[in-house]
């Protein structure tokens, strides 16, 4: 009886979820190295110049309240499209280890090694999707530190574009060949057909040769071709890897492709924190800021979760001593994540720290407790399970279910109830 | 009846032996020993010499030739580190120094082939520090150090079993870790003051184990393990070995061995595991033995019983690698401090899973995240044959070939340029109906021949006769 009961539970949560649910797509912009939360979301101009460094003032937002970097005045003009995490936690100060923990959720310390969100959202999708694009692809390629399809294997990897989007002409690895038209094309395989021919059983070859002819030359062509794009737009964006690959990841998901990782690299700071920093936010700066006004005034923004940040933050305190010469170290005890749209409400800040940075002291944030609610708006139970070769059903994310490794799914900036069965 | 029967299996045994020994070509069994024993292609060299060769046990000799060059060693250890997880980040988090001693430590068993119960034992019973004694990374590449979970393992990778339900792991609960003042270096050692189980030690089979106190407890799991009573144990190794060769195993997974998944062919099991005990446990000497048999021997299926094999990531990049002439550059940003490989190295040799590249992730290089061999994927997918089709990457690699360019230089005709591509891709000789082909091509699209040489690479490459062993 009591399990009939809780089959109906369940069933309830999941048809509501799957009502409420809003978001079709994901962009992860991913800043690899472990962007400074103290320069970027989660300013502390009062803590004195030990922690401030070289950026004094903050970027007054259009949210009474909010105040972010002072190198990000475009963002400060659309706080109320973005929430702003600041409590986010999962004490690891090493990239592997919390590269992993932010891709995957999985802070369990198992056996087992997890797959991306992506390759996750992308497992999910393999049946209701539809298109001829991959269902995760990577601008321009995927962070390699750890095996990305984790056990779900190599077929949920994202599709890695390559390439350099900011250039002259994007080459996007197989689809764009400067070397070869299509009449060259296909005089290739009108003779790899007939050299072919009597030898192995070519059945799957052909046809796997052919979706990709299709992929080639149809449609996705043009959906990567920047230089249709007008220049003010680009210029928009910035001209940046970051800029025009934030400008790649919007077409993508125009064009329905469930999820889109951004990964821009060189927040690892040691040294030249703020010499480095001063270009490199100015570039988020534009690139963030374009992307969600583009996706906002194409309608996109209510269906698009947008997500930025890394692996950590950043010592809050400023190493001024030699050999880092004023830069900031790894730090995983306190960092921020912005997150907007999808069903994630703007406007907001969740979680806070102490007066200088170095401790959450309200609503810690674990990596579960984000992606899980990334799930529960892509519409896919985060209390769900995935198969496991050898170790059979294995739950979807095993930190949400362990008090130490999580806060809670953020109910707090979605319109989705919290189901009584979570409330203990 | 009964000289009924007998009739009949006079008519059939010549019938099935006819069919049984019709063996593949020698073009096809040089490519196939090659690219199994060694993940290499021959080279051109080796191809035409092996080819012109008339001597009836020239395929015996091929073999011994290879399985005695560096290439074979590598190739092998390749497949060791697959299982035993060697990658200096996570989730083995060994470190540029363990993977480098652990892969250093394989290579020299592997190359002075000690028996494999004596390599089992040394790696089973190690102690010390990963960087000084290099067996001891087998414990330390566990995110969750825990005696049931070195148990399982070590069931997974020595006795093909998934599900160890017994409590053999109390063998292992003496190992501690500890760390040192040098960065990432631990000594595994044996804490001898443990008090002995209170429980009784009983293995699946019914076997009970009486360690002593103040020993190491392990050694009393070693011993029943690796004894010649416990067949599993070279079972296990042989359909291990076989999958390495054929793709298969004969119990398939060949780490999966339980009632209900029995041995396709139980007669060809016994023989082998039967001649491995007997020769205490030679692995060279199996290798062989697999090699020279009438299914390595025998023509590819429908004809024969060889079954294609997509080849493995390593290898296929390698082999564009070799045919190209342009070879990969392999270093590694992380973890710190960088690692750098020298020039031409092949993927084959790199022994850390965590330097990787795009085309060798493309292909199904293996994370080396668990000990399965079904880890690895040899699947054909679209993302590889895009990859093949139109990368710039790819046609970059055909256009600036040092080889391609030397056969141009030296050659004037379509035929002699055809048979030196062949030669180098696929390990044979072109055929004169290609030759015809090729020749039709550079007329039809007006092709210098240098383009015309960029095109017959791409084909070949693309082709499934490159993309498979068969």
């Amino acid at each position: 009886m009591r399990k009939i009961y809780l089959t109906l539970i369940l069933l309830f949560a999941i048809s509501f979820a799957a009502e409420a649910q809003r978001a079709k797509s994901v962009i992860l912009i991913y800043l690899d190295g472990g962007p400074a939360q103290t320069d970027t979301f989660d300013p502390k101009p009062q803590a004195g110049r030990n922690y401030h460094g070289n950026y004094k003032g903050v970027a007054k937002t259009n949210v009474e309240g909010i105040e972010i970097g002072e190198k990000l005045p475009l963002l400060a003009t659309m706080a109320d499209k973005y929430t702003l995490i600041r409590s986010m936690t999962h004490g690891s100060n090493a990239h592997e280890t919390g590269h992993y923990a932010m891709i995957t959720g999985d802070t369990s310390k198992g056996a087992v090694v997890y797959p991306s969100f992506g390759a996750v959202i992308s497992y999910m999708l393999r049946d209701k999707y539809k298109g001829i694009l991959p269902r995760y692809i990577s601008v321009t390629s995927a962070n390699s530190r750890f095996n990305e399809g984790g056990f779900l294997g190599n077929e949920y990897k994202s599709f890695d574009t390559g390439g350099r989007p900011e250039s002259k002409m994007y080459e996007v690895d197989g689809v764009v060949n400067r070397f070869v038209n299509r009449e060259r094309m296909d005089s290739r395989m009108a003779m790899l057909a007939e050299f072919e021919k009597g030898q192995m059983d070519k059945q799957l070859i052909d046809s796997l040769r052919g979706v990709n002819m299709e992929f080639i030359w149809g449609e996705s062509r043009e959906l990567f071709n920047l230089a249709n794009e007008p220049d003010s737009v680009r210029t928009r964006y910035g001209k940046s890897r970051l800029g025009q690959s934030c400008l790649v990841a919007r077409k993508l998901v125009e064009a329905g492709v469930p999820f889109v990782n951004v990964r821009t690299t060189g927040w690892d700071t040691h040294k030249k924190h703020f010499q480095k920093m001063n270009s490199m936010l100015t570039n988020l700066d534009k690139a963030l800021s374009a992307l969600l006004a583009d996706l906002d005034k194409r309608g996109l923004l209510d269906s698009t979760i947008v997500l930025c940040g890394g692996e950590f933050g950043r010592t809050p305190k400023v190493l001024w001593e030699a050999p880092w010469n004023g830069g900031r170290a790894h730090y995983g005890k306190t960092f921020s994540y912005l997150v907007a749209g999808g069903g994630f409400h703007g406007g907001k800040v969740v979680g806070k720290t102490d007066k200088t940075g170095e401790n959450v002291v309200e609503r810690p944030v674990r990596p579960c407790d984000l992606i899980g609610t990334v799930y529960l708006l892509m519409g896919i139970d985060p209390y769900g399970t995935l198969p496991h070769v050898s170790e059979g059903d294995l739950p979807i994310l095993p930190s949400l279910i362990k008090n130490d490794q999580s806060g809670g799914l953020l109910y707090e900036i979605i319109d989705i109830k919290k189901p009584d069965y979570e409330k203990k | 009846m009964k000289k009924c029967l007998i009739i009949l299996a006079c008519i059939i045994a010549p019938i099935v032996q006819a069919v049984a020994s019709e063996q593949c070509r020698d073009e096809v069994f040089l490519r196939r020993a090659y690219l199994t024993v060694t993940g290499a292609l021959p080279s051109p060299q080796e191809s035409a010499k092996f080819l012109d060769d008339n001597r009836p046990d020239k395929r015996e000799k091929l073999i011994n030739r290879l399985l005695n060059r560096e290439l074979a060693l590598q190739y092998t250890l390749m497949h060791w580190g697959d299982i035993l997880r060697i990658k200096s980040e996570f989730p083995s988090n060994l470190w540029p120094n363990g993977v480098q001693a652990y892969n250093r430590w394989i290579y020299e068993k592997l190359m002075n082939n000690v028996p494999y119960d004596q390599m089992v034992r040394e790696l089973l019973l190690s102690t010390g520090s990963n960087f000084r004694d290099p067996a001891a990374n087998f414990y330390r590449g566990f995110q969750e150090r825990s005696p049931e979970n070195f148990y399982a393992n070590i069931n997974l990778l020595f006795l093909g079993n998934r599900n160890c339900a017994d409590n053999g792991y109390l063998c292992f609960s003496q190992i501690k870790f500890k760390s040192t003042k040098e960065w990432k270096e631990e000594i595994i050692y044996i804490d001898y003051r443990k008090e002995l189980p209170w429980q009784q030690i009983k293995l699946a089979d019914g076997t009970i184990l009486q360690p002593d106190y103040n020993t190491d407890w392990r050694e009393a799991y070693v011993n029943w393990l690796t004894s010649p009573e416990n067949r599993r144990f070279a079972e296990v190794m042989v359909n291990r070995m076989w999958f390495w060769v054929f793709g298969r195993g004969i119990v398939h997974e060949p780490d999966d061995w339980r009632e209900d998944n029995q041995p396709s062919d139980p007669a060809l099991l016994k023989e082998l595991t039967d001649y491995f005990i007997k020769s205490k446990y030679n692995m060279k000497a199996l290798m062989k033995k697999i090699l020279m048999s009438e299914q390595f021997n025998s023509k590819m299926a429908p004809e024969g019983t060889y079954q294609p094999q997509r080849l493995p990531a390593e290898v296929i990049v390698d082999a564009i690698a070799s045919s190209t002439g342009r070879w990969n550059k392999y270093s590694s940003r992380v973890p710190e401090p960088f690692t750098f490989y020298p020039p031409q190295t092949r993927a084959t040799h790199l022994g850390d899973a965590t330097v990787s590249s795009t085309e060798l992730e493309l292909f199904g290089k293996v994370s080396r995240d668990v000990s399965l061999e079904s880890q690895r994927s040899n699947a054909l997918t679209s993302r590889q044959l895009l990859y093949l089709m139109n990368s710039s990457a790819l046609e970059q690699r055909i256009r600036k070939s040092p080889a391609l360019k030397k056969i141009c230089e030296q050659y004037t005709t379509v035929e002699q340029v055809a048979d030196a591509i062949t030669l180098r891709v696929l390990s044979r000789r072109a055929t004169p109906q290609e030759v015809e082909l090729y020749n039709k091509h550079k007329a039809d699209n007006s092709l210098s021949m240098n383009e015309l040489a960029y095109d017959i690479m791409w084909i070949q490459i693309n082709s499934n006769e490159f993309l498979y062993n068969h």
